[in-house]
């Protein structure tokens, strides 16, 4: 009952904006750092396939290398859609995380009879 | 767990200590020295990433070292000066002040998106931490 493909999806989503916001805050870390390469992270359309065919736990988190282009010290960094992502990862996990709030209120509902 | 904010922890170190070290620069920027002796020496800081976890997530940026500018500085002719050596020169440090203020704002700029980044990363943790809250 607390393991359904709606609980489970919400969960797995939760894991992948965590890891966005963590490779968020170590691209801004490295804002300055001659030479850093700044990492995207995607989960959404693994997350989707995998809900696709029932087990949703087998979503893949992917860190991958940005290729935007470099400064004069070879960092690509891009404080704007840094921003921008930590913004939005900020909001979908506050989405995210009332859904997962609701569903287990819809649980206890059932619970208390 | 909250590792994102010790990642902008990270951040929030190494620019404070930019800012501590361009402050030292820019306060001994007039300092004359005899020219038997060195000239004060900037310092430059260093910085490298942390070394990323097994899942490629990166764990913020650490300092690697301080550089410092030549000691010889700028020999700079005043004799009137009570250091002058016998030739009428002293020694001026070697900083140029247009570059310690544009590395100041990049600095101090680079601190707020790192204290900005632990707020909205606290706010993302205390929703995660309120789960199921009043359920």
């Amino acid at each position: 009952m607390l393991d359904d493909v709606a609980s489970v999806s919400l969960q797995t989503a939760i894991l992948g904006l965590g890891t966005r916001q963590q490779v968020t805050s170590n691209n801004i870390a490295n804002i300055e750092t001659p030479g850093f390469t700044a990492s995207t992270v995607s989960f959404e359309g693994s997350l989707a396939d995998a809900i696709a065919t029932g087990s949703p736990t087998a979503a893949d988190v992917s860190v991958t290398p940005s290729n935007a282009p470099a400064a004069a010290n070879g960092n690509n960094v891009n404080l704007d859609d840094e921003i921008v992502t930590a913004t939005k990862t900020g909001l979908e996990e506050r989405l995210l995380t009332g859904a997962l709030t609701s569903k287990y209120g819809l649980i206890s509902t059932v619970l208390k009879g | 767990m909250f590792d994102a904010i010790n990642t902008s922890g990270t951040g929030l170190t190494v620019y404070r200590t930019w800012v501590d070290a361009i402050a030292n620069n820019i306060a001994n920027v007039n300092d004359v020295s005899p020219t038997s002796g060195a000239a004060f020496q900037a310092q430059y800081v260093q910085a490298q990433p942390v070394e990323a976890g097994p899942d490629g997530v990166g764990h913020g940026v650490e300092m690697t070292g301080l550089k410092t500018s030549s000691a010889n500085g700028i020999p700079t002719y005043d004799p009137q000066n009570p250091l002058a050596d016998a030739n009428g020169y002293v020694r001026r440090p070697d900083i140029d002040m247009g570059e310690q203020m544009g590395n100041l704002i990049m600095a101090q700029r680079a601190f707020e998106a790192n204290a900005n980044l632990v707020d909205r990363e606290a706010e993302v943790y205390k929703s995660a931490i309120d789960i199921g809250k009043g359920v």
